[in-house]
């Protein structure tokens, strides 16, 4: 059996691709419907939940994913990946909040880029495991 | 750790494929314990040796 043929690998994909959909399109609607500095009402706050809902639904995908995925290989893989991105976003986040802190003239980061830079952190942590162990996974 | 595995299943012309089915786990897998890359757990150490009928350390060794 190949890693991306595996029950769980399939099953996840099947939950990612919808889940991304739902993402992108709320992200579109919210942009559209709510105008810059709209004051916040009960259809502009639930607007803007529903990307939110969409990443809760991509956490409970790889959770559901690392619970169903009963090779301990693959499984190590995948939490490397993770593990990669959860250090690079914490590194990058905490160093930026103690600029912000001390020097006015380093911009707000936005709270909004620490879930899309985490992703970011899984795809270098996919690199780590090619270049770094030899073997990438197919989970992507 | 070092393992046998590879000359194993060359004995009995398995596959990393066959020995990935008849383990139930990817022939990723496979391959990377064979490489060294990956040392398994102590359950699935166990499940090998089962399928090769020897013990453990008749498959693997310390370094």
């Amino acid at each position: 059996m190949r890693a991306k043929d595996h029950p769980a690998m399939r099953r996840y994909m099947r939950r990612f691709v919808p889940i991304t959909f739902v993402y992108m399109a709320s992200i579109a609607l919210a942009t559209f419907i709510i105008v810059d500095r709209a004051p916040a009402t009960a259809l502009t706050i639930g607007l803007a939940l529903l990307p939110g809902l969409a990443v809760l639904g991509w956490l409970w995908a790889m959770a559901r994913l690392l619970v169903e995925l009963d090779d301990e290989y693959l499984r190590m893989l995948e939490v490397r990946k993770m593990l990669v991105a959860t250090g690079l976003t914490l590194a990058i986040t905490s160093v930026w909040g103690i600029l912000e802190l001390f020097s006015p003239a380093i911009p707000h980061m936005p709270v909004f880029f620490v879930f899309p830079m985490w992703c970011v952190g899984l795809a270098i942590g996919q690199l780590v495991n090619r270049f770094g162990f030899g073997d990438a996974g197919d989970c992507g | 750790m070092k393992n046998r595995l590879k000359v194993l299943r060359a004995e009995r012309d398995w596959t990393q494929g066959d020995l990935a089915d008849a383990l139930g786990i990817s022939r990723q897998s496979i391959n990377a314990i064979e490489t060294g890359k990956y040392d398994p757990s102590l359950p699935l150490a166990f499940r090998i040796a089962d399928l090769f009928a020897l013990p453990i350390e008749a498959i693997f060794m310390r370094d």
